[in-house]
């Protein structure tokens, strides 16, 4: 009996504390979504571990893709960057694309280049992951890299002061609470007020019922002077408070403006010394059994270097060749299969085209939900190829196109 | 006689535990207890339910309450449930009373839910999420009905003023977040750059609907405009939501089902 009561209390235990929500669901989106929409790379967080009122910096690069569905708005309507981030445990102190403040909303264009950075300062203290996220009107939210950052410190250390343009220097986790807090229970014991003097005539319900069925058309003799007065002064009073209330804040505040919105437009940065190799998809194949991906691919390297290639990045996912670069997971989550890359003819000589052959494979294919891409309804992949010279210099080019599964 | 009839006479009679003024008063009072803290959660719920619904965010941030959309948008929201069970009040018990005590139990349920869902259970400063007032407008509808006693004239000034005055009464808790300033060369309100620091990952913001519409006939003059418009139509909504009450109070249907 006793094994079973304390079974009981684990299982109650269990339903009644909740596992909090640090991570967004990135795989929660459509395979096709994640591959076609946003190519987010270099991502990087500037420290993964800070205190209250330390600043962490999310910086990185973007590229929307050329290939976005179809069926879905573009970013080049209205769209935003964004944090992902679990609520206000962090506030956003400055965000910028290609150097311009992000307070607005913008145009991003299919195939440019942006860059970016977010500037967090901790606000709660606690373990994160954080995302850039850009915000789509009518799409939604597209979801970059995630990292895991450690807040530690105490929230009541934080502080948040900024100056107005009056002069002021206000602290935002408070400002003008003390003026909501007056006005919202002065109004509230006005409405007080008119309620009790009716609840001091109680009871009020079934003789008040019986009395103005009794009346019929002369029900308005239950209504007393005192009741007019009552109503006539609190009438009064209110419009009074109303005036002098507006007038006081005027007067308080004299210099304010409307809210502001609008959408900014963003200077292009030169990435041409990064876009000298361009490629065609002869074929792409999954082969669902092997979960590999298969890409045949004609390759023209119009840089002045041999390059070959040793990421190709789907939905993320980076599947690196380690014999060309080096790249290692940031952290448990940082979704990298190192080794998960394999080249057939390469390396691309300089000034010259060949066709290669290439195979991404790993488990993350189906740990991340990408192998769903056969169940969307037009088939298409998205994913952002990088090439690399000897010296470390980088070419990056999107390829998309039809996708054909290979079921056995 | 039947033995039925036989067995019913035989029974005692019921008596009623209430046979003095004293007691039947009491009775009365216990009832007024029971439903008037009932009514005033049924109200809170009813309307944190229907404003949820209708204005929701437009009054959860600071930074959303515009001078063109909040101030109309709000209003004929809020009219509705004092409308309905204006009539119900006013035609079955002469209290003038809906309105007021709708607009408190809202905004008492609004602060129980801003400080335990927006504040501790989300994190964001109460001052961001703090809900508007809206109980002098209360008082203003059920004041005029108790002056003129008419539906119809209540409609007219109360209903009308009720629109109009949404911005005044809100302005001293809301010009302190109207004050400018600047953020990296740009010019935005408190509100603006609060609503940009405290992140809202599913709340970007373009989807803030700052004065959009093309009513700009009077240049400058937004908030008036858009007052006297909801003004207007704060007359029609009341008039047609005294209507649905009026129909409410037939309880036919409560009559079909038993």
């Amino acid at each position: 009996m006793k094994k079973y009561l304390v079974a009981f209390i684990l299982l109650i235990q269990a339903a009644a504390i909740p596992d909090l929500a640090f991570a967004h669901g990135e795989r929660a989106q459509q395979a096709g979504l994640r591959m076609r929409t946003v190519h987010w790379f270099d991502t990087a967080v500037s420290t993964t571990k800070l205190n209250v009122n330390d600043t962490v910096v999310v910086s990185g690069s973007f590229v929307p893709s050329v290939n976005w569905p179809e069926h879905m708005a573009g970013p080049d309507g209205t769209a935003f960057l964004n944090i992902g981030v679990p609520g206000p445990t962090f506030v956003r102190v400055d965000s910028r694309v290609n150097g311009m403040p992000m307070i607005r909303s913008t145009r991003f264009y299919k195939g440019q280049t942006y860059q970016y950075s977010i500037t967090l300062k901790a606000r709660t203290p606690g373990r994160y992951h954080v995302h850039p996220v850009l915000s789509v009107k009518d799409t939604g939210p597209v979801i970059g890299p995630g990292f895991w950052v450690e807040v530690g410190g105490s929230q009541a250390d934080f502080q948040n002061t900024v100056k107005t343009m009056t002069g002021e220097t206000i602290d935002l986790e408070t400002y003008g609470m003390g003026n909501i807090a007056f006005w919202s229970l002065l109004w509230f014991a006005v409405g007080l007020v008119w309620f009790i003097y009716w609840l001091t005539k109680c009871p009020i319900i079934i003789p008040r019922y019986r009395r103005v069925a009794e009346l019929g058309d002369k029900a308005d003799d239950i209504i007393t002077p005192t009741d007019k007065k009552v109503a006539a002064t609190l009438l009064a009073v209110t419009l009074s408070l109303i005036g002098f209330g507006y007038f006081w804040a005027q007067d308080e505040y004299p210099i304010t403006t409307p809210l502001q919105t609008g959408i900014v437009h963003l200077p292009e940065i030169d990435v041409s010394a990064d876009r000298e190799v361009d490629v065609t998809v002869a074929d792409a194949r999954y082969r669902i059994p092997g979960r590999s991906f298969e890409l045949t691919l004609d390759v023209n390297n119009r840089s002045g270097k041999d390059v070959k290639l040793g990421n190709l990045t789907v939905a993320n996912v980076r599947f690196v060749d380690p014999s060309v670069i080096d790249i290692k997971p940031a952290d448990s989550h940082d979704l990298v299969a190192s080794g998960g890359l394999r080249v057939e003819g390469g390396p691309i000589k300089a000034g010259e085209s060949a066709r290669i052959k290439v195979f991404a494979e790993d488990a993350l294919w189906e740990t991340y939900r990408l192998t769903s891409l056969i169940y969307d309804p037009d088939s298409r992949f998205g994913a952002m190829l990088y090439f690399y010279a000897d010296d470390g210099a980088r070419d990056y080019v999107e390829v998309g196109g039809s996708m054909l599964p290979v079921f056995m | 006689m039947t033995d039925t009839n036989e067995a019913a006479e035989a029974r005692p009679k019921a008596r009623s535990a209430v046979t003095t003024r004293e007691q039947q008063w009491q009775v009365y009072k216990n009832i007024d207890l029971m439903a008037i803290p009932l009514i005033v959660l049924l109200f809170a719920g009813i309307f944190s339910f229907h404003f949820a619904l209708t204005v929701g965010d437009w009054d959860y941030w600071v930074d959303w309450r515009d001078r063109r959309w909040w101030p109309l948008v709000t209003p004929l929201s809020l009219l509705v449930l004092p409308a309905v069970f204006g009539y119900l009040l006013w035609t079955k018990l002469r209290l003038p009373l809906a309105a007021s005590v709708a607009l408190l139990s809202f905004a008492l349920a609004a602060w129980v839910s801003r400080v335990m869902n927006f504040e501790i259970f989300a994190g964001f400063p109460l001052n961001m999420v703090s809900p508007s007032t809206f109980i002098g407008l209360g008082l203003i509808l059920d004041c005029t009905l108790m002056l003129t006693r008419s539906f119809f004239v209540t409609g007219l000034f109360g209903a009308f003023f009720f629109a109009v005055l949404i911005y005044p009464i809100n302005w001293p808790l809301m010009a302190p977040f109207r004050v400018p300033v600047e953020y990296n060369g740009t010019l935005v309100t408190v509100a603006d750059l609060m609503g940009y620091e405290y992140v809202r990952t599913a709340i970007p913001e373009y989807v803030r609907i700052i004065e959009q519409s093309t009513l700009r006939t009077f240049g400058e003059a937004v908030t008036p405009l858009t007052a006297v418009f909801a003004g207007f139509l704060a007359i029609l909504m009341y008039y047609f939501w005294t209507w649905v009450g009026a129909l409410a109070s037939r309880a036919v249907w409560i009559k079909r089902i038993f």
